[in-house]
């Protein structure tokens, strides 16, 4: 029996790819409403400085100016934060870094705007800055919050000073085990700020009603987070936000929390009138968010046929002027360092420490990337140590089917083995490149899908056909069409039965966001389930209309109910629906609502530290293999193959997942060869495209490939895990290896430019002669 | 002086540099591409601009009685690019040209605004040099012609007087092979360091390195060197001399002495490039 | 400031095919003018430089970043945008080479992409990787790796007819 279109498997375009490419989707920068007053933003020059007072006459007095809102408009008690609530909706009483959101304007036009936001003056006490987080965290350092004891967290954070938080994760006995290894290897790795550049800068617009009730749009990862942050900082109740998404021209993290909604939603209230904000690129760089940059101290210990015996990792994140989401990425990074691999004994602990820079928050990898660098790298060098092949050593200490996770989370699918095979495979491994300064290198590594909650609701319309609402944003990555998948799958019928409500905090299941590679697998299980309750009483309905038991009936594809084994005994949904609206029952509506709940750590077998999730995820898995030239002239490295192999359990959609697995590697590039945001002191010295580089079509390699390995996820929504991140973990890794195997020199600082290279080769006496 | 406003759409030479000569604060506009990026930054804010579009002259590339090519100054880097009159030395304008941005911006900015601005990182300068070029200048009290490195004055300054434009820029044609090898981040990015390099049939080499200080950097000394001896001590000896001239910056796209260090690797490699073109190979 | 003072000066621009009255002072921007006051929203504003090259516009038959064009500039120019270019065979062809492979995730870059895609198919009918490297290095993309735009490109090209 042929497959229904769109069913689970098959590469569906996506849902809204006819309205992209007509040029028709409307972005938060297309939306119009008539009367609509424009936003722009007062920054801060100075990186720390109390505010003494603000005189905005001169910008009131500008002709067209609406409203100006400062400071001085906001409650200091509010305050909002993914994990310390330590962030007030813009800057209050002090500010904490250079290009801080200080005060916004609303005015006719955005010219306007922008010009009367030059004329707020404000009162500044400048205080001493500290941009690096080692010196932040010395005594005498200044202090970047006076009053952190007082915020609100949500785990023991152990906040204090410039330590925004720590956490300490140990298993087995690592300081006793280094006697027990035949070679230990030490190094300190760093790790730079990359950009999310999303080519879609932020924005929002806020509509007021009558009764004052605001609607928010604005470009987001998640409607949920975005009501939550704004009600949090500025003191409302959620009753009196609404918040909705237009399409996101992706995200990477960037929009999960908030930037400008806060201002935004204020604007508008003040006014009394609508109000859109759309930042400028360089806005967007100095204001929001990036990766954090990392410092990772890292020891590995082995014996000497290979077999990883303790790791000993403290790693200092830099988490900018607030919390956002550092607490989770440093606790994330620390749960994920071991890699792939049985390591009996560990000691994983690490801090994050304020700055007088911008915020570092979520970015695809959660810190995985980072990190994934330093140990990926040092494995290498313990291959080499023990004269064992780089895939060789990782094979041996791999997690197996049945091995649980660092921390003892038992892990129920795992492909990592096929994963290995296949990129050793198709790379050629085996068969080492002869050609000149040309080189291999590999990663392991893994990502979780899961955290926090998701829901649905499928609800089934008068003629039949479904409308499936799960509050979930598609940030370009395909979830609409997937979980449409999902659900039509479910309910066997053809995916253009199917339509997908847009993410509405007032009609929309709770979902937490798209992030942590989470929809397909968490809000794809709550498809699954409202779905089965939605089958359930169709079958309640069926059973009645044909005067059977529900056991025998069994749903046939295209939207029918039948007797099993007699076809022509059954009802189509439109009949049932007609039957449920009309006659009997009531509409069908099936919902499901979850927190994910596997836990992490099993106490018999770790110990935990401020530990800021206590249930976090599935496991999928990754191995990239990379191969790179290196110019000897110049030390520019360009990556001229990839392959990277990525259990995801079931793909839903390939064309979906392996463009994840695509795009992930060539943001993964940047990150290792190109991207750097760079600080002149504390001001940010390239916001701009000119000058902070992403790759280009030139710089794609000759080969990429992407492979979807499927382990069957018992616990997934037809065995699919997610994939959103995993791809980019490991690709730092793999090419600082390659460039190791290419050059004889191993790089520990990233981005490995050009002149990072050229001054090894110098040094090591092999750079071409000049 | 009267203060004009909007923009003007002059027909001739003669109209533009009248118009500019009117009103000091006119800019002169023509493909856009960095004068507009500069208003949008609102770095400038311009009240008159006079468009180089519509002015025929300007959009011409021909060949001069005396087998010199002339490129009009409102050439855009596309067409430059792709200029099959450009051979032998002049060869390495079209493969500077080739290289700047991307080819749509390439289908925007043209050689006279893009020299204009002097910005050190630019492709055309080194090329220019390289190629022994000429700049016509033209002024509401005529016109004037200078050598190529004598219009690039320092950082972001031309020999350009107020309300004068380019009007052309004349390579001359001379048998040999050229090369212009430009070290980037990624494609499409200014140059950390550039090395443009014509060797004539003479064996006359004309070396010149690009984006390591305020001008273009040619040593008079190097050439000579080079147009004696092209071993790789004479090619490290030259690009000594040339590293001395040298004033880099320290940018994102690499530190002072890193462009140092580039230097001589990227004379040698644009050198050899410049043989096997002259030897036809390329 | 000139921006606030200037006269509102209306300028008649070629969009499209159609002769539209546009509001412009001497620094409104092509892109600014096609977006807010035409509402043709299809280019996009992702870096306002040049260099991301989401404004991607076709003047005179050129693509060309509409952010860098200043709108007075434009008089007399033919301005086609991916509104305009919808109804031509080439440019259908790629819609649904690109939406049908996966060329597009956000679909942010996609405008500027097509219409960068549809002038280089319009040169070359049988573009090689590298020929559509080149065509579309000034188009950033950062969520598909770049990888189904390629093929994308070239399943149009075949579709169309490729050398034949």
């Amino acid at each position: 029996m042929t497959a229904l279109a769109g069913a689970v498997g098959q590469p569906l375009a996506q849902l809204e790819g006819d309205e992209k490419v007509a040029g028709r989707a409307l972005y938060i920068a297309d939306l119009h409403r008539a009367g609509v007053l424009h936003g722009a933003l007062v920054q801060s020059p100075h990186a720390h400085a109390r505010i003494r007072g603000y005189d905005v006459a001169a910008a009131r007095a500008l002709p067209g100016v609406r409203a100006v809102v400062t400071g001085a408009d906001l409650d200091p008690k509010h305050r909002m934060g993914a994990f310390v609530k330590d962030e007030p909706a813009f800057a209050q009483g002090k500010v904490r870094y250079v290009g801080e959101i200080v005060a916004a304007v609303a005015a006719d036009t955005e010219v306007i705007a922008r010009a009367a936001a030059r004329l707020v003056r404000v009162d500044y006490e400048v205080l001493p800055s500290v941009v690096d987080p080692a010196a932040a965290l010395e005594p005498g350092a200044p202090l970047i919050h006076d009053n952190a004891a007082s915020y609100i967290k949500v785990f023991d954070a152990g906040t204090q000073g410039n330590v925004c938080s720590r956490t300490e994760f140990r298993t087995g006995d690592a300081d006793a085990a280094w006697s027990q290894c035949d070679v230990v290897v030490e190094n300190t790795y760093t790790t730079q700020a990359q950009a999310h550049l999303s080519l879609e800068p932020c924005g929002a617009l806020a509509e007021i009603d009558a009764a004052g009730r605001v609607t928010l749009w604005s470009a987001n990862q998640s409607v949920f987070r975005v009501q939550a942050s704004v009600c949090e900082s500025l003191g409302l109740p959620m009753t009196k936000l609404r918040c909705l998404t237009p399409r996101v021209g992706a995200g990477f993290g960037n929009k999960m929390e908030a930037h400008v909604q806060p201002a935004v939603v204020l604007l508008a209230m003040k006014t009394g009138r609508s109000v859109k904000l759309i930042l400028s690129r360089e806005e967007d760089f100095e204001t929001v968010r990036a990766r954090h940059p990392f410092r990772i101290r890292v020891k590995t210990g082995a014996t000497a046929d290979g077999t990883l015996v303790a790791r000993e990792i403290e790693l200092l994140l830099d988490g900018g002027a607030y919390g956002d989401d550092s607490p989770g990425v440093l606790g994330y990074a620390l749960l994920m360092q071991c890699g792939p691999y049985r390591i009996p004994h560990v000691l994983a602990h690490g801090r994050v420490a304020y700055t007088n820079k911008l915020r570092f928050g979520a970015f695809r990898g959660f810190g995985v990337p980072q990190v994934t660098f330093a140990t990926e790298s040092q494995l290498d060098e313990i291959a080499a140590r023990v004269g064992i092949d780089p895939i060789a050593l990782r094979r041996k200490n791999m997690l197996v089917p049945g091995d649980p996770w660092f921390g003892g989370q038992a892990i129920r699918s795992n492909g990592l083995a096929e994963c290995v095979d296949t990129v050793e495979r198709e790379s050629g491994w085996k068969e080492r490149p002869k050609a000149m300064r040309r080189g291999r290198g590999v990663a392991l590594s893994a990502h979780i899908s899961g955290l926090l909650a998701s829901g649905a609701i499928v609800r089934m319309l008068e003629d039949g056909s479904i409308l499936l609402n799960t509050g979930a944003v598609d940030i370009g990555q395909g979830s609409n069409t997937v979980l449409t998948q999902i659900c039509a799958e479910s309910l066997k019928v053809p995916v253009d039965q199917v339509a997908i409500a847009s993410p509405d905090t007032d009609g929309s299941p709770y979902n937490w966001g798209t992030t942590a590679s989470r929809v397909t697998y968490v809000a794809g299980r709550s498809v699954v389930g409202a779905a089965a309750e939605v089958e359930k009483m169709l079958k309640e309905h069926a059973g009645e209309m044909l005067e059977c038991s529900v056991d025998d009936l069994e749903l046939l594809p295209g939207g029918r109910v039948a007797i099993k084994g007699v076809e022509e005994r059954a009802v189509t949904f439109a009949q049932i629906s007609g039957r449920a609206h009309w006659a009997a029952g009531g509409p069908i509506i099936g919902t499901h609502s979850w927190v994910f709940d596997q836990k992490t750590f099993d106490p018999k077998r770790a110990v935990a530290l401020g530990l800021p999730f206590a249930a976090i995820g599935i496991f999928s898995f990754n191995a990239v293999v990379a191969e790179v030239e290196v110019d000897e002239v110049t030390g520019k490295v360009r990556v001229v193959g990839a392959w990277s192999a990525c259990d995801i359990g079931r793909a839903i959609n390939p064309l979906m997942a392996s463009g994840q697995v695509e795009g992930a590697f060539v943001q993964g590039m940047g990150f290792a060869l190109t991207e750097e945001m760079v600080w002149d002191g504390a001001r940010l010295a390239n916001p701009s495209l000119m000058d902070y580089k992403i790759p280009t079509f030139a710089e794609l390699p000759e080969t990429l490939r992407a492979y979807l390995i499927e382990s069957d996820e018992p616990s997934g929504p037809f065995g699919a895990k997610s994939v959103g991140e995993l791809g980019i973990n490991g690709v730092a890794a793999a090419i600082a290896n390659a460039v190791a195997d290419a050059t004889g020199l191993r790089f520990r600082d990233l981005p490995l430019t050009g002149e990072r290279v050229l001054r090894g080769l110098i040094a090591q006496g092999s750079g071409a002669a000049a | 002086m009267t203060a004009l406003a909007g923009m003007l759409w002059p027909r001739t030479v003669d109209e533009a540099t009248a118009w500019l000569a009117e009103d000091p604060d006119a800019r002169p506009l023509a493909g856009g591409a960095t004068l507009v990026a500069m208003m949008n930054a609102r770095v400038i804010d311009p009240h008159c601009l006079v468009n180089l579009s519509r002015i025929d002259e300007l959009r011409s590339v021909r060949v001069d009685g005396d087998g010199r090519v002339r490129i009009g100054a409102f050439t855009r880097h596309r067409e430059t690019s792709e200029c099959l009159a450009l051979t032998g030395t002049a060869a390495v304008v079209p493969r500077a040209a080739a290289q700047i941005a991307n080819a749509t911006v390439r289908n925007m900015g043209t050689i006279g605004g893009s020299i204009s601005f002097a910005d050190p990182g630019l492709d055309y300068p080194p090329a220019i040099v390289a190629a022994g070029a000429e700049i016509e200048i033209a002024s509401s009290s005529g016109r004037r012609r200078i050598a190529a490195k004598d219009f690039f004055v320092d950082w972001y300054t031309t020999a350009l007087a107020p309300g004068e434009i380019v009007t052309a820029v004349i390579v001359p044609r001379q048998p040999g092979g050229a090369a212009y090898e430009k070290h980037a981040r990624v494609a499409g990015d200014y140059a950390t360091a550039a090395a443009a390099v014509c060797i004539e049939a003479s064996g006359r080499v004309h070396a010149v390195i690009g984006a390591c200080g305020p001008t273009p950097i040619s040593d008079a000394d190097a050439d000579a060197l080079l147009s004696s001896d092209r071993s790789d001590a004479a090619v490290a000896k030259a690009g000594a001399m040339l590293e001395a001239r040298a004033d880099p910056l320290d940018d994102v796209r690499g530190s002072a002495e890193y462009r140092r260090l580039l230097i001589p690797r990227l004379l040698l490699r644009a050198l050899r490039r410049a043989e096997a073109d002259l030897r036809g190979a390329t | 400031m000139s921006a606030l003072a200037a006269a509102d000066e209306r300028i008649a621009l070629d969009i499209n095919g159609e002769s539209v009255a546009v509001h412009a002072v001497l620094s409104t921007t092509l892109l600014t003018a096609l977006r807010d006051e035409l509402h043709l929203t299809a280019a996009k504003r992702g870096c306002n430089q040049g260099v991301c090259g989401a404004c991607t516009v076709s003047i005179d038959g050129e693509p060309m970043r509409a952010c860098l064009s200043l709108a007075h500039g434009c008089t007399g120019r033919e301005v086609r945008t991916l509104e305009g270019l919808a109804g031509d065979p080439r440019m259908q062809a790629l819609q649904r080479a690109f939406a049908d492979g996966g060329a597009l995730q956000c679909g942010f870059c996609t405008p500027g992409m097509l219409v960068a895609a549809h002038a280089l198919l319009g040169r070359d009918a049988d573009p090689d990787d590298a020929a559509v490297r080149k065509a579309l290095s000034g188009n950033l993309c950062r969520c598909t790796g770049y990888v189904k735009i390629i093929a994308a490109v070239r399943s149009a090209a075949q579709a169309l007819g490729g050398a034949a």
